[in-house]
């Protein structure tokens, strides 16, 4: 029963006729291979649905993110559930209650009258001024807010494809769902009002973006060192590869936070800080994939097919981009994914130690970091949305990325 | 630094200047305090270098020592030039402190105070500095914001470090290996039996066995990774949460606060009491950092067992009729021990990458919190950058070892650094 359920989500391979296997690309068969691993195409639907979540979070979340959203009337506000049914009926549109705080009872009258101390002690000791108190709400079971769906609310930038002068920002203002009547807060609210979905479905694009920038950094790096080294040999590469092997065995975190502890004395806007932060990040990790490419090289560059190559008046360029390159390719495409998730844990690291991203931008270490308070622990643990969101994304990376590696293994089929 | 460098003139000078064998005794034993480090040395190199004129392997391990010895050279280089991007220098901060004692200060006094620490001098000279203090007598430089030597205010501390590490990797390595294997033993398997040889009934008990293989295997992923995907702070928090919800002193720290001054050996004998407590702390770390480890463990295990699976000479024993756990057992695991047993270097370095956050959660006092002070808060360069030296000191010398292990017991590696 559990393997039928199972074999639903991944395909079976078909059936190919020799021709077509022996002539396919090796991409082509990676991603047959891919299909194959249940866990690996459960985890890459996962995957997907976060990232195009994420990418078109604005259109996703229902209420505006930032500091122009937040709902002061519901602050530190807690989830706000979708109803299909109640007592009062069933209704074929989800709703949701409407929620009001119910305002802190302080009793200053008791304060300026005779009362004095013992008043005084009667108001700090009872639950008035305590922090859970203040996230109490009343639920109007009678005043039931419809969701509606495509509604219309604050405009943002769908694509933004400006080059330049030429100015084609895609601007919307619908989003998926909303409410008939204030606000809809799934995940509840943070002290500032803020939506906590919209900002963590808004940070998860954030850190994702940072990683791939981060990574194209270590990608640019590691292709140079590896291929310089690799190509040329000799001095250049005994020279590289010393100094390779001194980066690979200093720990990187350390690294990142004298860098980062350096980049928070320069003034920058967060905007360049972001970028500063994903370089250092991807410039200080070339070592491992530096190594790889540059023994890869080393041992493709005495091929013969390279020599028919160079027989044939290929220039230097030439062999690299259309010999070498496609070679490791598909390894090159592997290895990033598995990489993924370890750079976004150096992300949320330097966050949480206060040193990456800051508090008005919304990426997922800025929300990590912000679980480690003890009033959201205790008072507000739908905060800790973010943090289930990030488990589940570097889950979805993991598994991905294991599937991949065991389908771009070319040796895998035979057993 | 000037005084030391004529009071090394001094004792040159002397030495040769030296008259009473009284005199000489005393001269000769400062220089050998002086420079003891540098002898052990040498006299390692050269021990090496004779054994490696005779011998083949000997002369592989001398030059994967002077391979290493360069590479410390080169760590120490860039660590070195790295903290200079820590903002603020020694001078400064003694100013600074100076300042807040109600002294007047002037930039001319920083100036003097740098030209009086050598802080003036281009960053090569400091840095050859630093490096002749430390292969003469192994003097890891001077801590501004401790005000002692980087030594001192080490100590034990960096121990503490190494053994968590040490511990952690051990964890992981017992739960990574074993699981890592069968999940290698599983990964090309189909759910269920297919095969027509087979009856029915054994189909159907095939694939019961298949599913339930399959089925851990997945289990044990989704856990091992789950040390990966929780951030390492937040699961420490969330159990020291737990604890102060249960309403028991949390098991932060090395030890309660009753043991803290107890010592080891009591009036009658090893106080056992004091090692059950150290025993409630420590394992909150070593859980901690060892769960996230295992997962790329995990991962690294499982690519090296798949990747010799596929290798011929497991087919030609499989043709042999070597069959079940001793073809497993004998072939691929056996065979990929020796790359992962040269990994641990490595390992390590990614241990200790996650142990600074873990520790300032916590509440340790180990050499990892002690990084993490000196770079973030105190801006501390020498002592950030002697940690960090300390760090790829280890890593280089697991590395030194593991090699020079493999070459003497793996004849594969043999035949491939020696030629034959």
């Amino acid at each position: 029963m559990f393997t039928r359920v199972l074999s639903i989500f991944s395909r079976k391979p078909k059936e190919q006729s020799d021709e077509s296997y022996y002539t396919a690309g090796q991409l082509s068969l990676i991603k047959d291979r891919f299909k194959s691993k249940t866990s690996g195409v459960i985890a890459g639907w996962i995957l997907a649905l976060l990232v195009t979540v994420s990418f078109f979070a604005p259109f996703f979340s229902p209420v505006d993110p930032t500091i122009n959203g937040a709902d002061s009337e519901y602050r530190r506000g807690a989830p706000q559930w979708i109803h299909m049914s109640d007592e009062n009926g069933f209704s074929l549109r989800p709703f949701v209650y409407t929620y009001s705080k119910e305002k802190a009872k302080i009793d200053f009258k008791a304060l300026s009258g005779a009362g004095g101390l013992a008043a005084l002690d009667a108001l700090t000791s009872g639950d008035a001024l305590t922090s859970s108190s203040q996230n109490k709400y009343i639920i109007d079971k009678d005043k039931r807010r419809y969701l509606q769906f495509f509604v219309k609310g604050w405009e943002y930038s769908l694509i933004d494809l400006s080059v330049g002068s030429l100015n084609l920002d895609i601007r919307w203002d619908r989003h998926l769902v909303g409410v008939d009547n204030g606000e809809l807060h799934i995940m509840g609210t943070d002290e500032d009002g803020k939506d906590v979905f919209s900002r963590s479905i808004h940070a998860i694009w954030i850190t994702l973006s940072i990683a791939v920038v981060a990574l194209i950094v270590k990608l640019f790096f590691s292709l140079l060192v590896g291929g310089v080294s690799g190509y040329f040999g000799g001095r250049v590469d005994a020279i590289l590869m010393s100094f390779t092997e001194a980066v690979r065995v200093i720990p990187p975190i350390p690294i990142y936070l004298a860098c980062a502890v350096a980049l928070a004395e320069i003034d920058l806007t967060p905007v360049q800080r972001y970028f500063a932060i994903a370089v250092v990040i991807g410039a200080l990790d070339f070592a491992a994939l530096g190594r790889r490419l540059r023994t890869h090289i080393l041992t493709e560059r005495n091929q013969d097919y390279i020599l028919a190559a160079q027989l044939c008046g290929s220039s230097t360029w030439r062999i690299i981009w259309q010999h070498l390159v496609p070679s490791f390719g598909s390894y090159i495409i592997v290895d990033t994914l598995i990489n993924f998730p370890y750079v976004i844990l150096a992300e949320t690291s330097l966050s949480f130690l206060g040193l990456g991203l800051t508090e008005p931008v919304n990426s997922l270490g800025v929300l990590l970091q912000k679980a480690q308070d003890p009033d959201i622990q205790q008072n507000m643990i739908w905060q800790f949305f973010p943090v289930a969101l990030f488990v589940a994304l570097i889950m979805a990376f993991v598994f991905v990325g294991d599937a991949l590696r065991d389908a771009a293994d070319p040796y895998a089929e035979k057993s | 630094m000037k005084v030391e460098y004529q009071n090394r003139t001094l004792v040159f000078m002397r030495i040769i200047r030296a008259k009473t064998s009284f005199e000489d005794h005393i001269v000769i034993a400062d220089f050998i305090a002086d420079t003891w480090l540098l002898w052990i040395l040498v006299s390692v190199g050269g021990f090496l270098f004779w054994r490696g004129q005779s011998s083949q392997y000997f002369g592989y391990v001398f030059n994967r020592y002077l391979l290493a010895l360069m590479t410390l050279l080169i760590v120490s280089g860039i660590v070195f030039s790295l903290m200079e991007v820590l903002p603020g220098d020694c001078a400064e901060k003694y100013i600074a402190y100076k300042s807040t004692q109600g002294e007047t200060i002037t930039q001319a006094d920083i100036a003097a105070e740098r030209a009086r620490m050598g802080l003036d001098q281009p960053l090569v000279v400091r840095w050859g500095q630093w490096v002749t203090n430390l292969t003469l007598r192994g003097d890891l430089g001077f801590s501004c914001a401790k005000r002692q030597s980087v030594n001192l205010a080490l100590g034990d501390r960096f121990w503490m470090s190494f053994w968590f590490c040490i511990a952690a990797l051990v964890f992981s390595y017992v739960i990574a290996v074993p699981f890592g294997i069968l999940s290698a033993f599983t990964i090309n398997k189909d759910w269920t039996d297919k095969n027509p040889q087979n009856t029915k009934a054994e189909r159907i008990i095939n694939s019961i066995g298949l599913s339930l293989q399959k089925f851990i295997d997945l289990q044990l992923r989704i856990i091992s990774y789950l040390g990966l995907a929780l951030p390492n702070f937040l699961l420490a928090l969330t159990i020291i949460l737990l604890y102060v919800f249960a309403g028991e002193p949390a098991p932060t720290g090395l030890f309660s606060n009753e043991f803290r001054d107890v010592p080891w050996f009591g009036e009658d004998g090893f106080d056992f009491a004091k090692l059950n407590d150290f025993l409630g702390h420590i394992w909150l770390p070593i859980f901690v950092i060892g769960w996230s480890a295992t997962a790329l463990q995990l991962q690294t295990v499982r690519a090296l067992v798949v990747d010799e699976t596929n290798k011929l000479y497991v087919d030609a024993a499989r043709a042999r009729g070597v069959r079940g756990a001793a073809l497993w057992a004998g072939y691929p695991v056996r065979h990929s021990i020796s790359p992962l047993f040269n990994s641990v270097g490595f390992d390590f370095q990614r241990v200790f990458n996650d142990l600074p956050i873990v520790a300032i959660v916590i509440g340790l006092t180990d050499g990892a919190a002690l990084l993490i002070e000196a770079l973030a808060l105190t801006n501390d360069q020498e002592l950030a950058a002697a940690i960090l030296f300390l760090v790829a000191l280890v890593v280089i010398s697991m590395n030194f070892i593991t090699d020079i292990v493999l070459a003497a017991i793996d004849p594969r590696v043999r035949t491939s650094v020696m030629g034959g």
